[in-house]
């Protein structure tokens, strides 16, 4: 690889004394994977952010939003998303132990819930050092609602982003 | 000549293996899901029954289902009693009449889960799916009927 600094009217020059060049660029066959890799974002029909805030975790089960109500979903139309990434930091001085647990159920066409109650996706504990970064997969995905829910001994503030990504296909 | 490009506002990079052209994926489309069948029904002991209640084992449960890899079956069960279930699949010829009779068995077993409980079954389980037809089956094995609603989504 060789790299050069060049002056934006040095750039200028060089496209114009190289158009030829310039063409020649758009047929170059270009790996996909490369291509993949280089693409700065996914646009946003790709991953979607289902939910971003703050909850203050105390020794109850609570939801991201912060509710102790089972019967309400965290996010909802879910249904396209192959998987969800809850991604958190939890703020204080003490080493964070923080339990989780992931619901999800379907619904029907009109959005009411199939049936009762929820499907458990999967349970953990976040412990990590404090102020530390921690990120959850929840792999299970096309279910239509989610309820994501904590609980902390040691009282303390998540701050949270949940995203859900769709995935691609070539066409 | 070797080509280069701008890779940022003031650098020149050759094209090569480790610094390729910085293109976008313009060719590709998000993989949408699509809500296939939303169904309630009563399990009972009688065979060959599928999610829509028939019994004619030549209709299928699903149809038109060629564009998508798998589909995701939803169900929530009101009764826990002992339940077989059959996922059959097949292909259709251009006017939609199966390629012959009968079906293929992509999976067969026992329903999961308890009473008042939610379950989740990928068709097929592994691989891809891109069959025209499906059906699927259940057939209660012990107890008393109960009903499950089955929600299907189709992913592309």
């Amino acid at each position: 690889m060789s790299a050069e600094r060049i002056t934006r009217r040095e750039m200028l020059k060089r496209l114009i004394v190289a158009p030829v060049g310039a063409a020649a660029l758009a047929t170059l066959p270009v790996r996909e994977g490369s291509a993949a890799a280089l693409q700065p974002y996914y646009e946003p029909y790709f991953v979607a952010v289902l939910w971003e805030g703050r909850t203050r975790c105390d020794s109850l089960w609570r939801s991201l939003k912060g509710d102790v109500v089972p019967v309400l979903p965290t996010v909802q139309g879910t249904t396209p998303y192959d998987r969800l990434y809850w991604t958190g930091y939890a703020l204080g001085s003490a080493p964070v132990n923080v339990n989780m647990r992931v619901w999800a159920r379907a619904v029907d066409h009109n959005g009411v819930p199939l049936g009762n109650g929820w499907r458990a996706i999967g349970q953990a504990t976040i412990q990590t050092p404090p102020q530390r970064w921690f990120r959850v997969e929840i792999p299970e995905g096309h279910w239509d609602e989610y309820r994501i829910e904590v609980r902390s001994a040691t009282p303390r503030l998540v701050y949270s982003r949940v995203i859900a990504s769709q995935g691609y296909w070539k066409e | 000549m070797p080509v280069r490009f701008l890779r940022n506002a003031s650098e020149l990079a050759d094209v090569s293996w480790e610094t390729p052209l910085p293109v976008q994926v313009a060719n590709a489309k998000p993989v949408p899901a699509d809500t296939l069948l939303v169904a309630t029904t009563t399990v009972t002991t009688d065979a060959n029954r599928d999610l829509l209640g028939s019994t004619s084992t030549e209709l299928p449960t699903l149809d038109g289902c060629m564009q998508y890899r798998k589909l995701v079956w939803f169900y929530f069960r009101a009764g826990g009693d002992s339940t077989t279930y059959r996922v059959l699949a097949r292909a259709t010829d251009h006017n939609g009449a199966p390629l012959g009779t009968g079906w293929i068995t992509l999976a067969t077993g026992t329903l999961p889960g308890e009473a008042n409980t939610w379950g989740r079954i990928e068709i097929p389980s592994a691989g891809d799916g891109y069959y025209d037809q499906y059906r699927i089956e259940v057939q209660r094995t012990a107890g008393s009927n109960y009903t499950l609603t089955s929600k299907i989504v189709g992913v592309r």
